[in-house]
């Protein structure tokens, strides 16, 4: 028998421990321990609040209501979260001080092998609050699943998931028909239904600051009803992993005031956000003849180019389709009046679109739009052509 | 008072053994001994958490500050796919079958499990599936659709890199080891225990496995078959996630989260199982309420089937099925709660050392409850539609599963480390291990929360500068240096122990179970006569009650050890050799061919398997 | 605890809570048989559970499908009831012969069982012979893996069915070979041909079900 284990008396602390650990209570530090991992937490939670970084896409400055259905849960089970939390951690800490062995105690503790009543009763209390958070959730559910009144003025857009850009067709009101990417335009005040789909994978549309995300699902059809308060321009992202740029697929959303212009504030700059029906006027109408020999010849180059195989310019000849869910790439009729190219990648200026267009792989990875050879003075002239396609 | 010296005046069994063991490298490959077995998969799982920890390490590089270009796109997916997949399938889950093969059967008084042979096929299925998995590194590249695979991205249109392929071959690699392990240890733990061992008196830990068991056996299935049709429609064109074709991408969806949040309980359940034996050895007393902590670990196994659609709640199956889920998820926070309190209870009032083992296990208690807290706010379906694939998922189960599952699984290796190898581990280096862990851990998947709260979404490779997510990235990506030192440091602890560390005697922590009735390390054939069992703690009460001491036979027992076996190591090839096939399929003519040989090498292995003399 | 029981010798113990011996015969440990089955046994139980997740996912995803197919063929234009049905008899009639032959070997009669096992794997190699039939008539009439969802889910789930079925035949003929050479522990046989029975009788039930609700209820309708 290789082992052999000493004899020894119930008291007795056994001769591994003994050797492995110095004697309990030698050191300050261990008696604080606990202590100092609840500093730890502390000391983290409070960097990350007092980081003065602003957070322009948080989830609970909601400018919906259903937005504040998510932030109030939040709110609920935050508070709830951290009682139940500081009573665990505060009870562990204090055991910890408390009911550590004093040296040279070599007694045993009370063997109790529990307590009825003590049991009950931690059983029952959570129960009670799992009930009582579960009926307003229910509520809550019920009530994001409501469809905006049939009388009602709606905005109905069905939104396309692609890899890796969002496609818009209006179908409802003065917007009927209008087609465009990217970047949605709604009215403050107004409810909008919004039936998201997918034609290759699975995509997610999250505007964080209007609402919570939902999936994109080809095959499928989910409707995302929402009414937004304040004007303003709002980023969002594609939340479902769908492929190599996933991280690129961003959206933005544009809440214009119902009736006359107003300014609002977008990353710290003033901008100004005409009316919804100016926007939609706009966008309807076809675009604006090239203007001049350098737009005629972006217009030639942008056709010579094959770019019309992929993307519409509603007005330009040669360059329309009959419908446009037969393109693969954003709808171009307006997209010079975009803030943002290639799902909100890179800032709208002719400089990055002629960097786009001359390499779109090196933007986005894997970016669907073919790699079409031609020189950079090419490229600067088609940017420029569809940078006045306002 | 009975002392465990009593046990050396036991007399030696009487062997029978119908071949001799080999030594040396081909004892490891034919070992049937599950306490090999258990070294195995402790040593792959140790491995495979280095590189599911480095490949987060290098991913977590790449977004330490925003607009950076170190891995990007796909190579990025890839890096966050093989972490998740490595950390669950061949980190975590391995360090459980590690515990599991090493010392249920010590737990419950037995000599080996119910099928020893079939433990080692489960060890060599795993073993060649983590093998087939990584290597897609080699021959294609990484899968990048994520852990949860989400179809149609894995479709053959939209993933049309053989990294996929790899995936699932191995992963239905993996499932079968973990079914056929999970019948072979719910039979064991069942069936073998020591005479007097009711269940009532199995160990808590050991209930925990059984359940998880259970669990591997009936959710895995479900995942097998989302993996066949998925190895079908990319091998075969069938068209069940075409949706071209009618096809819906929730049925995949469904089939996996049927088995995938099971399986969260699968990696929780064994550490509350260690820290529930932990706890009571250094608070020196019984664990409170053993009976309720037992039975909230079933409830919560029976309860883990019926939650899944929580993962879907933004996928649009409509309110009624978000209210069922979301309502049956809130329930599990009951029983997990009964465990949290008991083991309070077990605390107060208690007489406490804190040596590394109980320093880790008293851990899990608060890192775990601030994870099973934000699952509760998942849980409320209209919050979750803000938060899902946020990072506010990533914090929620970083801290159950590093703060919950891997401090857990590092209690019980200081703890039990010193059964296996006859060695004390340094208990210096573990607290240095301690605290840079538990300080990483925090640093890294705290701001997670708020990044969560800001509106940033999981699983992307670049963020731009505006968005308010600087500070919290590069907080999270300084945690992960930390946590990466620990390792190391635990590492180092391992193996300098192995050579230096004090012998540790058959008990080292005065514990409570039969496991440190055993030689440490235990011989061949465990014990040498098979205990009695009186109570729930046999070992304590043997030593510390006077009338309850565990009978020493007077007579030597006679017993049959198995001998080894090359065949389920054989029979895991043949499957290995089916799987390469259809991967060939449309790479190389005639490659089925390497299929039909692959199972009729199977037939063949298996027939000289029930013929040989064991 | 009595002072009694401790004085009690384990073996004792052991013996009164019955021996068995797991993995195909070996004595590797003292088997204490807590929950009065044999460890093969209680392990093909739990196997079964198992592979009722298995093909109820199957199943299920059959179902789950069901009317969705794009493209024809569809049920009704393939789907033959007569033929089916006799392969199906011709299961069920395997499930008995597998009876008498578990019954021949509680018996102690291994020659009978042997026999009754070749007969029952011969009836579960015609019935695969008429899935193949079956198979090759569909994808004549133009009903392939890849035409529709009907055409994937059904060749999945009765392939993985048919799979089950040729185990099974391979499992039993091994298994009476092996009767036959002699090679197994007589000890061991009676419940070894239970275990297989076990096996065999499950695959059946799961065609029960598809025939029942795949192949009847098209009709019904
Ligand atoms: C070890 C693994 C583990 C464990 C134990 C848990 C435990 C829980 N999880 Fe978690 N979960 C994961 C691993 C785990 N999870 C993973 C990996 C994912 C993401 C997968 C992916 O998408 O990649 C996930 C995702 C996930 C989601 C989906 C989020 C989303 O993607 O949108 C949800 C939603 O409900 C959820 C909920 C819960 C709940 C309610 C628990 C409960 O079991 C927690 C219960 C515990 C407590 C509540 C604390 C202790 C209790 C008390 C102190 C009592 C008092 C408390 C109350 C009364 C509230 N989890
Ligand atoms: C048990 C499971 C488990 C464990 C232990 C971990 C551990 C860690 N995880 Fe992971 N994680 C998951 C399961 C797990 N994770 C899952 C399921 C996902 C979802 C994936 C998906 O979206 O599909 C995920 C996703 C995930 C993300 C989100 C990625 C994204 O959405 O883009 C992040 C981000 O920070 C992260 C970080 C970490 C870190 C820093 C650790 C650390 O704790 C790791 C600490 C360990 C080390 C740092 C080891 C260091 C060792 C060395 C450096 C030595 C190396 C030397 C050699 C190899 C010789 N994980
Ligand atoms: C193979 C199809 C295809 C061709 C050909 C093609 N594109 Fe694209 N284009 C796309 C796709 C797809 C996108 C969306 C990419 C993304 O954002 O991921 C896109 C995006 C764009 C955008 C950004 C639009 C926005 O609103 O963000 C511009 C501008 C553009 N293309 C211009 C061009 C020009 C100019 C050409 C010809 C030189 C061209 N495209 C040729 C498919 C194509
Ligand atoms: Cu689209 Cu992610
Ligand atoms: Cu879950």
């Amino acid at each position: 028998m290789a082992n052999v284990a000493q004899p020894r008396s119930q008291s007795s602390v056994p001769e591994g421990v003994a050797g492995a650990l110095p004697a309990s209570n030698r050191s300050a530090v261990r008696r604080l321990w606990p202590a100092l991992t609840l500093l730890a937490w502390i000391a983290v939670a409070a960097l990350c609040g007092c980081s003065n970084e602003p957070a322009p896409r948080d989830t609970h400055n909601a400018i919906s209501e259903s937005g504040d259905i998510s932030s109030f849960f939040y709110q609920m089970l935050l508070w709830l979260d951290v009682a139940i939390g500081a009573i665990v951690i505060a009870a562990w800490g204090y055991a910890l001080v408390r009911f550590k062995r004093a040296t040279g105690d070599d007694t045993l503790p009370a063997q109790n092998h529990g307590d009825a009543k003590l049991e009950l009763i931690w059983t029952a209390i959570p129960t009670v609050i799992v009930i009582a958070i579960t009926v307003p959730m229910l509520v809550g559910v019920f009530r994001l699943a409501k469809r905006p009144d049939q009388n009602q003025q709606t905005i109905e857009i069905d939104v396309t998931g692609k890899q890796w850009w969002w496609e818009f067709q209006y179908k409802s009101g003065t917007a009927n028909g209008l087609h465009t990417a990217n970047e949605v335009h709604v009215q403050a005040g107004t409810a909008v239904v919004m039936n998201m789909t997918s034609s290759d994978v699975i995509h997610a549309w999250w505007v964080p600051r209007l609402t919570g995300k939902r999936d994109a699902t080809p095959g499928r059809s989910y409707p995302l009803y929402f009414s937004a308060r304040e004007p303003g321009i709002y980023d969002g992202q594609c939340a479902e992993l769908c492929g190599a740029s996933h991280a690129l697929m961003g959206t933005k959303l544009f809440v214009h005031p119902p009736a006359k212009e107003v300014e609002v504030e977008y990353n710290g700059a003033k901008v100004k956000l005409d009316s919804y029906e100016t926007w939609v006027k706009e966008q309807l109408a076809p675009a604006a003849a090239p203007a001049g020999a350098d737009m005629e010849r972006g217009a030639k180059l942008f056709k010579d180019k094959t770019c019309p195989t992929c993307h519409i310019v509603k007005g330009l000849e040669g360059a329309e389709s009959a419908s446009p869910s037969m393109t693969t790439g954003p709808n171009l009729t307006h997209v010079g009046s975009r803030m943002t190219i290639a799902a909100n990648t890179l800032p709208n200026t002719a400089d990055n679109l002629a960097k786009w267009i001359l390499d779109p792989q090196a933007v986005k990875p894997g970016a669907k739009m073919t790699k079409i050879a031609m020189t950079p003075d090419e490229a600067k002239a088609i940017a420029a052509f569809l940078t006045s396609l306002k | 008072m009975a002392a465990l010296s009593v046990f050396d005046k036991a007399l030696e069994p009487v062997y029978h053994q119908e071949r001799e063991v080999k030594y040396g490298l081909v004892d490891w490959l034919t070992t049937v001994d599950h306490k090999k077995i258990g070294v195995l998969y402790g040593v792959a799982g140790l491995f495979y958490l280095l590189v599911g920890g480095l490949e987060a390490l290098l991913f977590r590089i790449q977004i330490a500050k925003p607009d950076q270009n170190i891995f990007v796109g796909d190579t990025f997916n890839g890096l966050v796919t093989m972490h998740a997949t490595t950390m669950v399938f061949m980190a975590v889950m391995p360090l459980i079958a590690a515990f599991s093969n090493y010392f249920v059967p010590l737990m419950i008084g037995a000599r080996d499990v119910a099928f020893p042979r079939m433990n080692a096929f489960s060890w060599w299925t795993f073993c060649f599936g983590s093998i087939l998995l990584n290597s897609s590194l080699i021959f294609a590249e990484f899968p990048a659709a994520g852990w949860t695979g989400y179809a149609p991205l894995t479709t053959k249109a939209m993933s049309p890199s053989a990294g996929i392929d790899f995936w699932w071959a191995g992963l239905t690699m993996l499932a079968i080891s973990s079914m056929v392990a999970g019948v072979n240890f719910v039979v064991t733990i069942l069936n073998m225990r020591a005479p007097g061992m009711t269940l009532m008196r199995v160990p808590v830990l050991v209930w925990m496995m059984m359940v998880i068991q259970f669990l591997l056996a009936f959710s895995f299935p479900p995942v097998a078959v989302g993996l066949i049709l998925l190895s079908f429609d990319r091998t075969f064109g069938t068209v069940f996630y075409e949706y071209t074709m009618g096809g819906d991408p929730h049925l995949w969806q469904h089939l996996f989260w049927v088995f995938g949040h099971p399986e969260v309980y699968v990696l929780i359940l064994p550490s509350m199982g260690i820290v529930s034996e932990i706890l009571p050895v250094f608070a020196r007393r019984p664990l409170f309420g053993q009976h309720a902590v037992i039975f909230s670990g079933i409830f919560i196994g029976f309860v883990g089937f019926g939650v899944w659609g929580h993962h879907m709640f933004t996928a649009g199956m409509g309110p009624i099925a978000d209210a069922v889920f979301a309502s049956t998820t809130a329930i599990i926070a009951i029983p997990t709660g009964v465990k949290i309190f008991n083991w309070l209870g077990t605390l107060w009032g208690a007489k406490m050392t804190y040596p590394t083992p109980m320093i880790f296990a008293l851990s899990f208690i608060p890192l775990f409850t601030i994870g099973g807290l934000s699952g509760i706010m998942h849980a409320n379906a209209p919050l979750d539609l803000q938060q899902h694939d946020s990072y506010f998922v990533v914090a929620h189960f970083h801290y159950v599963l590093v703060g919950g599952a891997l401090m857990g699984l590092f209690a019980g290796f200081y703890f039990y480390m010193p059964k296996v190898t006859g060695k004390l581990m340094n208990e210096a280096l573990g607290k240095v291990h301690f605290w840079l862990f538990a300080i990483g851990l925090n640093l890294t998947f705290w701001p997670m929360h708020d990044l969560g709260n800001r509106g940033m979404p999981r699983r992307i490779y670049t963020y731009p500068a505006d968005a308010g997510w600087n500070f919290d990235n590069l907080l999270a990506t300084s945690g992960v240096f930390l946590m990466a030192a620990g390792t190391l440091v635990f590492v180092y602890n391992i193996l300098t122990s192995l050579k230096n560390g004090k012998a540790a005697g058959r008990d080292p922590w005065d514990a409570c179970t039969l496991e440190w009735l055993a030689d440490s390390p235990p011989k061949a054939h465990n014990f040498d006569f098979t205990p009695i069992v009186f109570s729930e703690r046999p070992l304590w009460d043997h030593k510390h009650t006077a009338d309850m001491a565990i009978p020493v036979p007077a007579a030597a027992e006679e017993i049959h050890m198995p001998s080894y076996s090359w065949k389920p190591m054989w029979v895991s090839g043949g499957i290995v050799l089916i799987l390469v096939g259809l991967l060939l399929l449309h790479t190389i003519p005639f490659s089925w061919l390497i299929s039909v040989a692959g199972g009729l090498s199977i037939i063949g292995s298996l027939y000289a398997w029930v013929t040989e003399p064991v | 605890m009595s002072a009694q029981l401790a004085a009690t010798d384990p073996h004792e113990v052991a013996d009164a809570a019955g021996h068995d011996h797991g993995d195909h015969g070996h004595h590797a440990v003292v088997e204490n048989n807590f929950m009065g089955l044999p460890n093969i046994k209680l392990a093909m139980w739990a196997f079964l559970g198992s592979e009722c997740m298995f093909f109820g996912s199957l199943i299920g995803t059959y179902f789950f499908y069901h009317g969705k197919a794009l493209a024809g063929p569809l049920p009704q234009d393939v789907f033959s009831i007569g033929i089916t049905s006799i392969s199906t008899f011709l299961l069920l009639m395997s499930s008995l012969t597998m009876a008498l032959a578990v019954d021949a070997m509680k018996q102690r009669n291994p020659a009978t069982a042997r026999n009754f096992l070749v007969i029952t794997a011969l009836l579960g190699a015609t019935f695969v012979g008429f899935q193949v039939y079956e198979f090759s008539h569909f994808v004549h009439l133009g009903l392939k893996l890849s035409t529709s969802l009907f055409g994937s889910t059904f060749y999945v789930m009765t392939g993985f069915h048919g799979g089950h079925v040729t185990v099974g035949v391979i499992w039993l003929s091994m298994l009476a070979l092996l009767i036959h050479k002699g090679k197994l522990n007589p000890a061991k046989l009676p419940i070894n041909v239970e275990v297989a029975g076990l096996y065999w009788h499950f695959v059946d039930i799961v065609w029960i079900v598809i025939f029942t609700f795949v192949y009847l209820l098209e009709f019904i309708q």
